[in-house]
């Protein structure tokens, strides 16, 4: 089974940047961080900010971030649940379509 | 006196409802997915189902890990949709069956389910997604519905065995509702997909098929199995299909799978089936 288990451990671990992008819920909050990105991440840690400015979705996984909080950001920044995964497996996007049977279905 | 007509038990993937806001009804990418929900849309157009008893998990929209309930009940005449990052879905908001709702509260309660109540929050596609492929949204929807929350998101998770037994005593809450009123199951999620970790990407089709084949003659012994177990054989994230149980838990012990669709498009097994 995978190490990725979503546990109190990691929930608790994770729960400040969870915040921050769980209220990427609200549209005022979404317009914000992408109009002044440094001003909407003002409660993180640099780290925090570190990994959100390079949308590494990775480093915030391991970090302790829901994937569902996670896809807030990537809705805000226009990125797909495949683009995510993908770069999970360590893979480029269309490497992975290539392992899908309806590339197309996005 | 209320009865339960029969259940369903679906995906709720978000593209689904992307696919049906986009109008890809026709695209060939898209078509297995919507012929799939077609007998189910042609069976609640025809028995006519007063509320619609939705077994749904939220996606950290409207529920937080700040104050996580393990199950959560919908008690309100309306629900607003959420926003989930892009905006709020062009459909009518949800009407709930309220005063069903309570009892149903009461009943459980009384059955030592400690449940959470939920009043006036948004819903997020957990519920709606598949409830698009169902119900026609114009002029509005045609019945109400009841929001049961379930964490399959923040682990410890419900048992399977609870679920199940959760299912048998929302079937009693319901049967001791005195006004005559026609309620559908669904149970949402899976089937196989795992979005996190090195394993992201992961399906497995053969034991999707097993697991349809077991929640319609053999329920008891999904329920047997751990959370562990469904996160082993359907990935981490298809380990929601817990909440099929529910739905499973509160139908006949003997049900006849009237229909099912399987599509597998992309990261997530999409499936549908109806029971009787």
């Amino acid at each position: 089974m995978s190490n990725y288990v979503f546990d109190l451990e990691r929930s608790s671990r994770g729960l400040r940047l969870n915040r921050f992008l769980h209220g990427l819920i609200a549209a005022e909050r979404r317009k914000l961080f992408l109009e002044r990105p440094e001003e909407a991440m003002q409660g993180l840690s640099e780290a925090e900010k570190d990994m959100v400015r390079r949308l590494d979705w990775k480093a915030m996984q391991d970090y302790g971030a829901s994937f569902f909080c996670l896809e807030k950001l990537a809705r805000t920044k226009g990125v797909s649940n495949p683009e995510m995964v993908a770069h999970f497996r360590g893979e480029t996007l269309e490497a992975f379509l290539k392992t899908r049977r309806v590339p197309g279905a996005r | 006196m209320a009865k339960i007509i029969g259940g369903i038990g679906t995906s709720h993937v978000p593209t689904i409802a992307m696919a049906f806001d986009k109008g890809k009804q026709q695209d060939p990418d898209w078509k297995p997915l919507f012929a799939g929900y077609e007998p189910v849309a042609k069976w609640l157009a025809e028995k006519k189902p007063d509320v619609l008893f939705f077994c749904f998990n939220d996606h950290a929209t409207t529920f937080f890990f700040d104050q996580y309930p393990t199950f959560a009940l919908g008690v309100s005449a309306e629900y607003a949709i959420a926003d989930e990052g892009t905006g709020v879905r062009k459909i009518p908001r949800l009407k709930g069956h309220a005063a069903l709702a309570r009892h149903v509260a009461r009943s459980l309660v009384d059955d030592e389910f400690d449940l959470t109540i939920f009043q006036d929050l948004p819903i997020d596609h957990g519920l709606h997604s598949p409830l698009t492929m169902m119900w026609p949204t114009s002029p509005d929807w045609p019945g109400k519905v009841i929001p049961l929350f379930v964490n399959v998101l923040q682990h410890p998770l419900p048992k399977p065995k609870r679920c199940y037994a959760l299912g048998k005593a929302i079937r009693k809450a319901v049967e001791s509702y005195p006004e005559d009123l026609k309620v559908a199951m669904v149970g949402t999620g899976g089937l196989s997909h795992q979005m996190i970790g090195e394993r992201a990407g992961f399906n497995d089709e053969k034991w999707d098929r097993e697991f349809l084949e077991l929640i319609e003659k053999d329920p008891e012994r999904l329920a047997g199995m751990t959370v562990a177990d469904f996160a082993r054989l359907g990935g981490n994230e298809g380990a929601e299909v817990v909440m099929w149980l529910i739905m499973r838990g509160a139908l006949d012990a003997r049900v006849k799978k009237v229909h099912s669709n399987y599509y597998l498009p992309m990261t997530t097994a999409m499936a549908v089936a109806l029971f009787e």
